[in-house]
């Protein structure tokens, strides 16, 4: 019964990276006389090391996923305190909040660069409406990252909320009472129970989140291309250009390579320095 | 996502008791205005720039990229008029619904079995397999986008339906293998054990007695499958051309060097927003436990 799996497996997912593995150790450039021959061993790898551009696009990366994931995170749980009341018209709020993430990624990076047009964009009118002055926003070397940032933030706290809402509704009542009978505060409250005991749901989140954040093309791609003047060139976009625009094949499968095992690597420190999986050892004891 | 409140499982919401003494009642209204406001705030955030695309799909040229915006207009089907006749639409459309359609059945079929296999036969190694399956949820498109062109090139496969399938197919399984796991872990054995001597085979047990048993949270798997293939752009716009071309390259496509077309991008963007945001929000009670890969319920 696993077999179909196997095989959708291998053919979609194992061959080609083992063949990206092989193509990075090739002098694998269409142009190249002898394509798509010419064996060059660790030079590509070599080559990646070397490159300013490509630690700078690792660089914007952490910095892109970082900030987008912690911000989420922060106004996801704060939305998820928030609408853990019982109040009318809630339920319909919540459901619409969901919205931004439903929406395909690369109609986003079009309506928000729509948006974010300095002359004729909404964004700018309203700020004016209100007196400030108008931004350049995606076209201005200072705020682009932000502004590729904010709509990251857009389009996936509502994932965040969606998640962290589950944790808290799932949290049992007594703690808090007996934290209300010891005399605790809303926010001695909020940080000796709330956190500690949303921890394992907090830790998917952000491990699912930031998993999916350093892969984000689609939008940057729409709306800024990685410009202006690299500012907002993270690794996804740098490959997109290296392979499609240079067509340097084979240093594109090297950087992929390294780009890959640093994630992994980031992904197996994260586990293991976040508890999660003692949560799920604690989980499956149970 | 959350139903009623079920009794025991009751979270620590807070409730705005009314029968307080009157000087903390005032606190207390104070604290739903301000609760509501924070919503408010919260909801114009999340659902202008949809609102705003909605609204710009409808405008027309003049409209659109009028200085100051205008809120009131004649709405207008030009621009999806030009969608559907320039831009080609329709058969990008066809073609999504195909490969989208059969990726997400062959995800269905295929995961369910692998998953049934996992939860229920003693298989060495069962937990490595299931991660290495996670796994693949893990790779960057952009890193396997290349040796996969190379590949559908070779065979023949670029620019047909059968190599988005295969690709959207593998997208989807990691969900629907960790989903339905657990959902299988819930049911309780002596219900197929009983179906099992009654005649059944295994098989029959996984289609007839376990899968009408899970679909509810099925329904939320498929829906969030769907939403990625039909979503997805990088392979879509890299391994097809003309033939097997999908909506979101179309939608891509009116970014042109020269500038957005401001109207006929919104109105791709309605068209292809409009059946994952119906269909998400018809499952959304089940949508956390599905983007969790069933660890989290909801």
């Amino acid at each position: 019964m696993l077999a179909p799996t196997f095989l959708v497996l291998m053919a979609v997912g194992i061959y080609p990276l083992g063949y990206s593995l092989w193509i990075s150790l090739h002098d694998f450039h269409p142009s190249n006389p002898s394509f798509p021959q010419g064996f060059i061993g660790l030079d590509n790898y070599v080559n990646v090391f070397l490159d300013e551009q490509a630690r700078h696009a690792l660089g914007l990366t952490v910095l892109f996923s970082v900030s987008s994931v912690a911000a989420s995170l922060v106004i996801g749980l704060g939305m998820a305190l928030l609408f853990n009341q019982r109040l009318p018209g809630l339920a319909i709020a919540r459901t619409l909040i969901l919205i931004p993430m439903l929406v395909t990624p690369i109609v986003v990076g079009i309506t928000w660069r729509i948006m974010f047009n300095p002359d004729l964009g909404v964004i700018n009118y309203l700020l004016e409406l209100v007196g400030i002055a108008g931004q350049g926003w995606l076209a201005s070397m200072n705020q682009s990252l932000l502004s590729v940032i904010v709509v990251d933030v857009w389009q996936w706290t509502p994932f965040m909320f969606l998640i962290l809402f589950a944790g808290v509704r799932s949290l049992p009542r007594s703690p808090f009472e007996s934290a209300a009978i010891d005399g605790a505060s809303r926010l001695q409250a909020f940080f000796l129970v709330t956190l500690p005991m949303m921890r394992p749901v907090i830790v998917l989140a952000v491990l699912l989140r930031a998993v999916d954040s350093v892969r984000t093309f689609d939008q940057i791609f729409m709306m800024t291309r990685g410009g202006p003047n690299m500012t907002t060139d993270l690794v996804s976009l740098y490959l997109q250009r290296v392979n499609f625009k240079f067509f340097n094949i084979g240093y594109g499968a090297a950087l992929s390579w390294v780009f890959l095992i640093l994630l992994m690597a980031a992904v197996i420190v994260f586990i293991r320095y976040s508890g999660f999986l003692r949560d799920a050892a604690e989980k499956e004891a149970q | 996502m959350t139903g009623r409140l079920r009794p025991g499982t009751t979270p620590p919401a807070r409730s705005f008791a009314a029968s307080a003494p009157r000087g903390y009642r005032l606190r207390q209204w104070l604290k739903i205005l301000a609760v509501y406001s924070a919503i408010v705030a919260a909801l114009a955030f999340f659902l202008f720039p949809y609102f705003w695309m909605v609204a710009s799909s409808f405008k027309s040229p003049g409209d659109v990229t009028a200085y100051p915006p205008v809120w009131l207009f004649a709405p207008t089907l030009e621009n999806f008029r030009e969608l559907i006749g320039d831009m080609g639409a329709l058969s990008a459309l066809r073609n999504s619904l195909i490969v989208v359609g059969v990726s997400t059945c062959l995800a269905l079929i295929f995961g369910s079995m692998a998953a049934y296999a996992l939860a229920r036969f003693k298989i060495k190694g069962k937990e490595a397999i299931a991660l290495e399956i996670l796994m693949v949820r893990m790779l960057p498109p952009i890193v396997s986008v290349i040796p996969l062109f190379l590949l559908a090139r070779q065979f023949g496969l670029f620019d047909t339906y059968w190599i988005l399938i295969a690709i959207y197919t593998l997208m989807g399984l990691p969900f629907v293998v960790w989903v339905m796991r657990v959902f299988i872990q819930e049911i309780p054995r002596s219900v197929e054990e009983a179906a099992r001597v009654d005649g059944c085979t295994r098989l029959q047990v996984l289609f007839r007695i376990s899968l009408p048993l899970m679909l509810p949270g099925l329904a939320a798997t498929v829906v969030i499958i769907f939403m990625f293939a039909w979503n997805e752009y990088l392979f879509a716009t890299m391994l097809t051309s003309s033939a097997a071309k999908t909506l979101p390259v179309v939608a891509a496509n009116t970014v042109k060097p020269r500038g957005i077309a401001w109207g006929v991008a919104s109105a791709a963007g309605v068209l292809m927003s409009v059946p994952v945001v119906v269909l998400a929000l018809m499952a959304q009670r089940y949508l956390v436990r599905g983007l969790t890969f069933g660890v989290v319920k909801g």
